[in-house]
């Protein structure tokens, strides 16, 4: 063996990690007649026990325990939503970048749920511009919740009074308008927002959706904001799920007798 | 008797897994246990934040339980396949963090020092130098490039063997080798200019404080 030979094997030596018996044997023979590679062994050894030195003295340095709260948290939603519906979401994150880009596709959303409802609004009315001024709120009334104007679904008699100038007559706080069959079936949805950054879903060799029913809260930490009064109840969203049966995007759905009954609620208060 | 010396069984990380996709919350917890500080620390030599080593772990764990089904035992541990993760996160955050200047060279919890470090043993003079000698080591080891940086922090600090750190790195097993010669004699370069010569630490100690 030479030095060369030795430089080769110097550091597996220092380490003590496997080596054949004939190699280390040769190694150490070498050593004792070469005043260099013993040096250069020495050197070897003293850095290794000046790194495993810092290795013990971070022994002990974990992440802290909010960390291991927040895990967990996001392993039980994770199961919470396998159970139901297969659905994977990430918890809370404290990369404010990504909070940024949430916050932004949020708002695109509003806007987007905005235009959906007064594009139908003006299709379906038959006099929109009464309709549009009995629906404008009084200035300085508190801000609707943050959920679809949906177009307005008073009877036809409502309608009829209020064009001509009648006091609204007394009915019960609550009182949810009678739907026909096509206008409870019909619903809204948001654009689908991927749930991984960056992620061209046109690449996927087959896309599946399935409808779910998932707390408002997932909905909220995931970066989504909904209004405070689904928080606590169920959000209904369609989810695309890859070949790999992962989600990769979701979308809000409301159905219209969801959206026109927080909006009476919220006019009601 | 002989039931009683049987070794308690240790679940393997194929086994946690599998019970963790089950659902099995202490199978999830005892993987985390295992492997949290091993990413954390990784993650803390190699940026030398704290904020960014909690991060990562976060965001290591959290792709386990997204993509985790993905993991093939054949082709590794889950150590390395986790410590593999872990480098990518640290440097997809330093990239996105690089334009940030840092007004202070450390934060108040990166200087906070655990209690049991605070208590003096025996000899106070010289744990006071091996901690400046720790300290010294930490920051020559952040200076070298991150190429050099990662197979010191994984072979050296972590011990992996040369394979895993390759699985880690997605490199070849002689990259390795030869990255971890060169890394060496760069930081071997570094201590040697901040003061820490070839001596071992415990001699340098004996001859700072004689």
């Amino acid at each position: 063996m030479n030095c060369h030979d030795f430089e080769k094997l110097v550091l597996s030596l220092a380490r003590n990690s496997m080596l054949d018996a004939a190699s280390r044997e040769q190694s150490l023979i070498h050593m004792e007649g070469c005043e260099r590679c013993a040096a250069r062994m020495a050197e070897e050894r003293a850095l290794l026990a000046r790194v495993r030195a810092v290795a013990a003295e971070m022994a002990g340095e974990e992440p802290p325990a909010r960390i291991d709260a927040a895990l967990l948290a996001a392993f039980r939603a994770q199961t919470a939503a396998t159970t139901s519906s297969t659905v994977i979401l990430a918890p809370g994150r404290v990369r404010h970048w990504l909070s940024w880009k949430f916050a932004a596709i949020a708002a695109g959303i509003l806007l987007l749920i905005s235009a959906m409802a007064l594009s139908w609004r003006s299709a379906s009315s038959r006099k929109p511009q009464p309709e549009e001024l009995v629906n404008t709120p009084a200035p300085g009334s508190a801000p609707g919740p943050q959920v679809t104007p949906l177009p307005t679904v008073e009877p036809q008699e409502d309608r009829e009074r209020i064009m001509a100038g009648q006091p609204e007559k007394p009915r019960k706080r609550f009182q949810r308008p009678v739907l026909n069959e096509d206008q409870t079936e019909a619903e809204i949805a948001t654009q689908f927002i991927l749930l991984r950054e960056g992620e061209d879903l046109t690449s996927m060799e087959r896309l599946s959706l399935v409808r779910v029913e998932l707390p408002g809260s997932v909905i909220n930490e995931v970066g989504i904001p909904i209004v405070l009064e689904l928080v606590n109840t169920t959000v209904t969203a369609d989810v695309l799920l890859g070949q790999d049966g992962l989600a990769r995007a979701i979308r809000l759905v409301a159905a219209n007798s969801t959206t026109e009954s927080i909006k009476k609620d919220s006019g009601a208060n | 008797m002989k039931g009683a010396m049987t070794k308690p069984m240790v679940p393997s990380d194929a086994e946690l897994l599998r019970l963790m996709f089950a659902g099995d919350e202490q199978a999830f917890t005892t993987l985390y246990a295992r492997y949290k500080g091993i990413v954390y620390r990784f993650a803390l030599l190699m940026s030398g934040q704290t904020s960014i080593a909690e991060e990562v772990t976060q965001e290591v764990f959290l792709a386990l339980l997204r993509n985790g089904r993905r993991y093939d035992p054949s082709r590794g541990s889950l150590k390395a396949y986790l410590c593999g993760a872990a480098r990518n996160q640290v440097l997809l955050l330093m990239e996105h963090e690089r334009p940030y200047v840092r007004l202070v060279e450390e934060s108040d919890e990166g200087n906070a020092v655990p209690i049991a470090q605070l208590i003096s043993g025996a000899d106070p003079l010289g744990d006071c130098a091996r901690s400046q000698a720790n300290r010294l080591v930490r920051q020559a080891v952040l200076a070298l490039p991150a190429r050099y940086r990662e197979v010191i922090v994984l072979c050296d600090f972590q011990e992996l063997s040369y394979a895993e750190a390759a699985q880690a790195l997605d490199c070849p097993v002689g990259t390795v080798n030869s990255r971890l010669h060169r890394g060496h004699a760069l930081l071997s370069k570094k201590l040697r200019a901040a003061g820490l010569d070839s001596a071992t630490p415990s001699a340098q100690v004996m001859r700072c404080f004689a």
